[in-house]
């Protein structure tokens, strides 16, 4: 069995490894990542897209509040091509007490959040959609990010500066010996291939799962909650301001414009399995009337996909038991497993949220960096991330100009999202993917109005020609991808999201009769690893 | 006033309108914009799967109808079925349709063998029931037919006759002048241009093997499909045929063209660009339907009204986000939702989904009937996609259903008017 040697083994490919592989491999150290899945499959590429000012904190959780607008200043500055510097309200309703705007904006000040009250007639101009019966208005600086992009950006530049990323690789057990970690033993899902990877420093930083990851490496009760919170993509940006509503958090009060979508958001329910959370009927129609209160109206809005998101919630053994996981610190915890089980060279980070995971990232290395007794400065509060150095943000038209550039000598294959032939073929060849989801999380491919109705068939064609795949491997991506976009609009097909899925029915059932494709033992390997696709190759390391 | 309004001009719209325009009525169609023709691949496809593979509809259609009483081909019956698939054909000279033999199964965009009834002739030569050696001709500015995807699953096909089918695909540079995206209609107009065909016939010729037959992109001309298609099939000296893609969909076009153009020759009337929103009643009679065009609703009254709007794809029948369910110009009953508390859809796309039935319930008149199973109107007929009761998509039964109710509906209306 082969076996491969580093420095730094990171297990994980959410927003906090990714940015751990980053801030390890930019301090020089030879770092490699592991994912089971593709980088940002699970809660980061789950959220509502929104950077924080701290706002939803300044009166409950101080700490988070300011830790959130220390970060939010750096991400503007090292990651400005994912964020769009939408701004953010602060809304008082009915349903609201007025009097928490005088507490909101104390919170605020106290943590250094800009913050600044406006008459509401001056808000409704910028936002006319909004429930004119609000009484209060304050601006901060929130944000919309793309946390796909960010992740990607922070994979460039782990790879940049030598860093490897293991995606659709399991960890299956962790190496040790009596009081120390060594690394991990893995299987690539892909190939099916299993090797050992031998690692000075372990870190796990598997969010929700990190209690499975820290059992493997024989340090048990680490307890993260899983919190479920469902979001609902509208079609268009009913507001191009991020909303919060000035209250206590709660469900639904957050509503997030981000590219061609407004996200609202969320619900939190303490699940027991972090996988596969679903969504219910009740959390759709709980969030569409929290919806409305914002956004009169909102229920004849066109809903395009919902999706569950599983926030990691580190449980603090002192804590009272509660239902309620919004109870629990959003702030994240960094466990010494030495201290705490006598287990050396091994870490685990979870909890907190995307906003702040730089700053855990770095508060990790660092950790790291004084058990190996090998002090090197962090440099990712400085060095922009690759696309970033222009400092420039990133703007809602940038695709529409890109387009007109080379509307002559380009097609355009996904005309909801904008998404151009040759950027598709690229995509698929660097990524060297079979896995139309991943192409999607790379491109946005298929997630606009049509959900995928048009793009499908020439996607899977193109990706029959790129990669050289033959027509089972292609006829069960896109019947894979027809499943996934499925089960995110499945339970919000009402209206005209119920008409264009009979529109998409008609292209693939009707027309290209994809359930009657041959060879079409397709449903059988469901969930299976892709077994299928064994003789390509795996996304690149 | 007029004999009769049709609301609708898809394939159940267009063959109501057209039956009963013939028999002398006066016929009035209104209809927010074209319909499914547009999107349809224009194959008349009856009963491909029932849940096995159909291999003759026609003789399948009395047990399929004994089995399921609820179904709309159960109100018009396999006798009618058969009449108006005749009846079909006739109504195309110059552009025919073929058919008749059992189902055919041709390849699809995507490889896959669908069971239609009848289709095209321009589209026959693609049966694969008898096996052979198939090239795929894709267009390289035309990114809606993927010809080696295509081929490869084309060649994979399992039918039971067994025959076996080899498939390979080619790749022509077309002279299309410009554009890096040229959209199917737009390669149709191509196809009528004589100029045009002699290019593309030249760089195919030269690519052909010995017994092939050809396949193009059903985009062989929108104005003069036959003389388009005959020039090939001459110019390669041996069958050539159509595979149709997304839409835009040009054979649905030449369907609609077709049937439209009798229609108005008959003396029918087409009002596009209007849409019914509701209707005036006395007692259990629909003396007229009002309809908004150009800013305003007027009504337009006639002795019988033909419901041919569609279904939930059309935004005829509608569901909101608390779930309420509604036939927007009539208010009909609509059967076979989910209560409340149930499930609507299933966790599986390619299941058949509890609300997958959901539509106006008919009797033998297709009239249409409220939850007790009462009639609601004497002077309303339901046709098309709007109807419940049935699983098109999975049956691909959708256009035998339009086609099919859309002659009965014509000839009770007839009867009735005598």
């Amino acid at each position: 069995m082969a076996s491969v040697q580093t420095e730094v083994l990171v297990i994980g490919g959410g927003a906090t490894g990714v940015g751990v592989a980053w801030d390890a491999a930019t301090r020089g150290f030879q770092t490699i990542l592991v994912e089971r899945k593709d980088l940002a499959e699970g809660t980061t590429g789950r959220f509502h897209g929104l950077l924080h000012s701290g706002g939803r904190y300044a009166v409950k959780d101080r700490l988070a509040a300011e830790e959130c607008i220390h970060e939010n200043f750096i991400l503007r500055r090292v990651a400005a091509d994912t964020i769009e510097d939408t701004g953010g309200y602060f809304v008082s309703t009915p349903w609201d007490d007025d009097a928490f705007g005088d507490e909101f904006l104390r919170g605020c000040r106290d943590c250094g959040i800009p913050v600044e009250e406006i008459t509401v007639a001056a808000a409704l101009e910028e936002e006319p959609r909004l429930n004119p019966a609000i009484s209060r208005v304050f601006t901060v600086p929130d944000a919309a990010i793309d946390s796909w992009k960010l992740v990607w950006a922070c994979a460039r530049a782990t790879k940049e500066h030598g860093g490897r990323m293991l995606t659709y690789h399991r960890v299956l057990d962790i190496i040790k010996d009596a009081d120390t970690v060594r690394g991990a033993k893995v299987r690539n899902e892909l190939t099916g291939e299993e090797f050992d990877i031998h690692a000075d420093f372990t870190i796990n930083a598997t969010g929700a799962w990190a209690g499975v990851i820290a059992d493997m490496a024989g340090c048990p009760g680490v307890e993260v909650l899983a919190g479920k919170g469902i979001m609902i993509a509208m079609n268009h940006r009913l507001v191009n301001t991020v909303i919060n509503r000035c209250t206590m958090p709660a469900d639904g009060d957050i509503l997030v414009p981000i590219r061609t979508v407004s996200v609202i958001g969320t619900t939190d329910i303490r699940i027991k399995a972090p996988d596969e959370p679903e969504v219910t009927r009740d959390e759709v129609d709980r969030m569409l009337d929290d919806g409305e209160k914002l956004v009169p109206g909102f229920r004849q809005a066109r809903a395009l996909r919902v999706w569950a998101g599983v926030r990691p919630l580190f449980k603090d053994a002192k804590a009272a038991d509660s239902g309620d996981t919004r109870d629990v610190s959003r702030s994240h915890a960094l466990l010494d497993h030495h201290q705490r089980d006598g287990m050396a060279r091994f870490l685990t980070i979870t909890g907190g949220k995307l906003t702040t995971f730089r700053m855990m990232a770095e508060e990790t290395v660092d950790k790291m960096c004084e058990q190996l007794h090998d002090k090197r400065d962090c440099r990712t509060a400085i060095d922009p991330l690759p696309a970033s150095k222009d400092g420039n943000f990133y703007s809602l038209g940038e695709r529409l100009v890109k387009r007109e550039e080379t509307m002559h000598h380009d097609q355009l294959i996904c005309e909801c999202e904008l998404i151009q032939r040759r950027k598709l073929e690229d995509v698929m060849a660097q990524r060297n993917s079979t896995i139309l989801d991943d192409i999607r999380r790379s491109l946005r491919l298929g997630m606009g109005p049509c959900q995928g109705g048009f793009c499908m068939y020439r996607a899977t064609g193109i990706l029959h020609n790129v990669e050289q795949i033959d027509n089972n491997a292609a006829n069960k991506s896109l019947h894979d991808f027809l499943q996934e976009r499925w089960k995110g609009v499945q339970p919000i097909l009402y209206g005209d999201q119920l008409r264009q899925a009979r529109l998409d029915d008609w292209i693939f059932q009707g027309l290209l009769d994809v359930e009657h494709l041959p060879h079409n033992d397709l449903a059988e390997h469901d969930g299976q690893p892709h077994d299928d696709l064994a003789e390509h190759d795996g996304p690149s390391a | 006033m007029r004999d009769v309004l049709v609301v609708g001009t898809g394939l159940s719209g267009l063959v109501a309108g057209l039956r009963c325009q013939e028999a002398g009525l006066s016929v009035t169609v209104v209809a927010k914009g074209v319909g499914s023709t547009h999107l349809a691949p224009g194959t008349i496809d009856v009963l491909g799967y029932d849940p096995e593979l159909v291999e003759d509809p026609i003789e399948a259609l009395p047990a399929f109808i004994q089995r399921n009483p609820q179904h709309p081909y159960a109100a018009i019956g396999a006798t009618t079925m058969r009449d108006a698939l005749a009846w079909f054909m006739q109504r195309f000279v110059g552009y025919r349709y073929a058919g008749g033999d059992g189902n055919l199964m041709l390849p699809t965009a995507i490889g896959a063998a669908k069971p239609s009834a009848l289709v095209p002739e321009t589209m026959a030569a693609g049966d694969l029931r008898n096996g052979g050696r198939i090239v795929f001709v894709g267009l390289r500015q035309l990114k809606d037919f993927w010809p080696a995807f295509a081929a490869q699953n084309t060649s994979a096909v399992k039918l039971p006759s067994e025959a076996g089918v080899t498939a390979r695909a080619i790749q022509i540079e077309a002279q299309t002048g410009g554009e890096a995206d040229v959209n199917g209609l737009a390669f149709a107009r191509l196809f009528d241009d004589a100029r045009f065909r002699r290019a593309v016939i030249t760089q195919v010729s030269a690519q052909l093997e010995d017994d092939e037959v050809v396949a193009f992109p059903a985009v062989l001309g929108v104005q003069r499909p036959h003389e388009v298609w005959s020039e090939l099939q001459d110019a390669f000296e041996r069958p050539v045929f159509e595979v149709p893609s997304l839409p835009p969909s040009v054979p649905g076009m030449r369907l609609y063209d077709v049937l439209r153009t009798q229609f108005e020759r008959a003396g029918g009337r087409t009002i596009l660009g209007a849409e019914a929103v509701g209707a005036e009643t006395d007692g259990s009679r629909v003396t007229a339907v009002q309809v908004s065009s150009a800013a305003r609703v007027k009504p337009h009254p006639a002795k019988q009204f033909i419901l041919a709007s569609g279904g939930f794809g059309s935004g005829a029948v509608t569901m909101d986000s608390s779930w309420q369910v509604k036939e927007e110009i009539f208010g009909l009953h609509v059967a076979g939702v989910p209560a409340e508390a149930e499930e609507r859809f299933g966790p599986h796309y390619f299941d058949e989904h509890p609300m997958g039935r959901a539509g106006i319930r008919v009797d033998e008149s297709l009239r249409p009937l409220d939850a007790e199973g009462n009639r609601s109107y004497a002077n309303v007929a339901v046709v098309g996609a709007s109807l419940g009761g049935a699983a098109a998509w999975k049956e691909k039964s959708g256009d035998g259903i339009s086609l099919s109710s859309g002659y009965r509906a014509a000839g009770v209306v007839i009867e009735e008017s005598k």
